[in-house]
């Protein structure tokens, strides 16, 4: 059986563009259109991956990745963000929730700025996924 | 006792005797002298403060004893003594300067009194001259004084650089400072006492100094206004200017201008809205570069997927891919019209149409968006509004603007079961006018936000906005004459309204109003 791995994206077009990239590298796509639903489903469906997009309405990827870091079920979950913002402005994100008191969770596996090249993507979800 | 020092000049050793022991007795200090020479250097030697000396006298008589003593001190005060009945002489005497006479024989009593009047004589001149020196000293005290004030406030006024220009009584410049020789370009010489101060300044300056001229005690001064003077080259010179009547009492005696020159201030001002522009383009670019940039991940993103289609001959990823490419380049197509829209003037085109209608239409537009994310779209629609004469694209292209913003809020709440709506409402407003207004009770807004509102290309939605959307809405309405309100609270929600004046039938009335709108 393949591989399921998660996306979690409010934008159309990139929901159906790593729907495709992943069917046609043999994976399974998952779909969720916001963190919350992005959560439940990581619990439920236990995925290999999870592509996750930081800007979004709703419970935020940025909120998401601390609860997937935080969960002792997911946290081991490799996580590759696909963004629109820089890696910096992400990872300056997660400093300034830790300085709130959150605790420290450690760097995605990949980030990824948009746009991305669907070979690119391929590639990158295959270091992680054996 | 002062003033107590006399000589006494006498041919005759009996009266010198007689009189000197009488006088001694009385309290003077007497120095003799037997002839009018050895008198005389006595005189040198002792300056006795009151000469006593007979007018008839071997070799140098009482009338040269009389000239030289007043010559060497004009002070002195010289008794001439005559011959019994010799007014003739005593006349003649007094007037060489003599203070006083008295005749011989010479008496006690006369002698006394017209020793006591020529010592009073000499207390007065001895005050006066005290006087006449504390005088000359005040004076020439104050005169310094005045001069050093004088000089003090020359400097002031020449080192001043506001610009300083006085006038006489009658508008003649007689001050003219080299502050005032920058703003005006002419020099001290030009104008000092040649012109009046009707040449120099502006009209409306000149008038109020002629209008306080005129009333007196009406005005003293005016406050820093800032007007546009005329430098000599006909440069137009902005400044801040100031001015009062110079009053003595109650008459005008003059006035007094003060002009600060603000060509510099004005010049940095300009540079400052240029560099704002700049950054603000920059800025523009920027943001617009991105957005383009989404699309562009979503034209590619699509190719991808059509060609994957194509490969596989898969009917669905056709599909899907080809409304990836159709949505994007309605994403172009929607940014090229705000821009254009945005760059444009526009003239309104107006129709006759039902607003009820065109909230309906844009409603219908977004139902599936709100649906989507369970948020009640709600229609309150005034009955009372009927056909009316309006631009109804623009109507249709600002509440489009306003409804998707406003689910655009619900969104990006980040508050938890909440009842999301977005509510459109009519109204028949007073005067020709209709309310239309979008409210939401989504994530609201910050008072930092709403003041950026319709500033240009300013977006909180990160690349999925162009920052075009109020712009073009705000540009709308006041190119229809209208004005658009906002009202907002963080976490609460938002109430856009939309005020757009219409003709029951279409005429000129309307576009005047619209163009009157454009000026503000």
């Amino acid at each position: 059986m393949s591989k399921k791995i998660l996306s979690v994206d409010d934008d159309p077009d990139i929901i159906v563009f790593v729907k495709t990239v992943l069917e046609e590298n043999g994976y399974t796509p998952l779909i969720a259109k916001n963190g919350e639903t992005g959560l439940a489903m990581a619990k439920v469906e236990k995925p290999s991956l999870i592509i996750l997009d930081v800007l979004m309405p709703k419970q935020s990827g940025i909120r998401m990745y601390r609860e997937l870091k935080n969960d002792p079920e997911l946290r081991d979950i490799p996580v590759i963000i696909l963004s629109g913002i820089a890696k910096r402005t992400f990872l300056r994100s997660q400093e300034a929730l830790t300085e709130f008191g959150d605790e420290p969770v450690p760097e995605p596996s990949a980030y990824i700025e948009k746009p991305v090249d669907p070979q690119e993507l391929a590639e990158i979800i295959a270091r992680f996924v054996k | 006792m002062k003033m107590n020092k006399l000589l006494l000049i006498d041919d005759e050793e009996g009266i010198l005797k007689v009189l000197s022991m009488s006088l001694r007795h009385e309290g003077y200090v007497v120095h003799t002298a037997p002839n009018g020479r050895e008198g005389l250097a006595v005189f040198e030697k002792e300056h006795p403060h009151v000469v006593l000396t007979d007018l008839k006298m071997p070799g140098m008589d009482g009338f040269q004893v009389l000239r030289r003593v007043k010559e060497i001190d004009p002070d002195a005060e010289v008794i001439v003594i005559t011959g019994h009945g010799d007014m003739d002489s005593a006349i003649e005497a007094l007037r060489y300067g003599a203070s006083d006479f008295i005749n011989k024989p010479v008496r006690d009593e006369a002698l006394r009194i017209a020793l006591d009047r020529a010592r009073e004589k000499l207390e007065m001149k001895r005050q006066l001259r005290a006087y006449t020196t504390d005088l000359e000293q005040m004076c020439q005290i104050a005169t310094e004084e005045v001069r050093r004030k004088s000089e003090f406030q020359d400097k002031l006024i020449t080192s001043s650089n506001d610009g300083i220009v006085a006038t006489d009584e009658s508008g003649t410049i007689i001050l003219f400072n080299p502050g005032a020789e920058k703003i005006f370009g002419y020099s001290r010489r030009e104008l000092v006492e040649k012109k009046n101060f009707a040449d120099l300044y502006p009209d409306e300056v000149a008038e109020e100094f002629r209008s306080g001229f005129r009333r007196k005690r009406d005005k003293r001064g005016w406050g820093w206004k800032e007007v546009n003077i005329q430098a000599k080259g006909g440069e137009p010179v902005p400044v801040r200017f100031s001015g009062a009547l110079l009053y003595e009492g109650d008459n005008v005696i003059g006035s007094v201008g003060f002009f600060q020159d603000l060509r510099e201030i004005r010049r940095l001002q300009r540079e400052l809205v240029q560099s704002e522009r700049l950054a603000a383009i920059g800025q523009t670019v920027a943001r617009l570069a991105h957005y383009i940039k989404n699309i562009l991940t979503g034209l590619q993103g699509g190719m991808y997927v059509v060609n994957i289609g194509l490969d596989k001959d898969d009917k669905d990823k056709l599909k899907a891919g080809w409304t990836m490419v159709q949505r994007n380049i309605g994403r172009v197509s929607d940014l090229v019209m705000d821009l254009l829209t945005y760059s444009k003037e526009r003239e309104p085109e107006y129709r006759d149409c039902f607003p009820n209608d065109i909230v309906e239409d844009v409603c219908e537009l977004m139902e599936a968006k709100a649906a989507q994310n369970k948020i009640a779209l709600v229609r309150d629609l005034d009955p009372a509004v009927g056909q009316v004469t309006m631009d109804p694209s623009a109507v249709h292209r600002c509440l489009l603007n306003l409804v998707s913003n406003a689910i655009d809020a619900c969104l990006f709440d980040l508050s938890e079961n909440k009842e999301w709506r977005v509510s459109v409402k009519t109204e028949q407003a007073e005067d020709n006018v209709i309310r239309f207004s979008v409210t939401d009770n989504g994530a609201g807004m910050t008072s930092d936000v709403r003041k950026k509102l319709f500033s240009a290309f300013f977006s909180t939605k990160g690349g999925k906005g162009t920052g075009l959307g109020l712009l073009v809405t705000h540009k709308l309405v006041q190119e229809n004459g209208g004005r658009i309100e906002v009202a907002s609270e963080p976490g609460r929600g938002s109430t856009f309204t939309i005020c757009l004046p219409y003709r029951r039938d279409a005429g000129d009335g309307i576009r005047r109003r619209a163009r009157a709108g454009k000026n503000h």
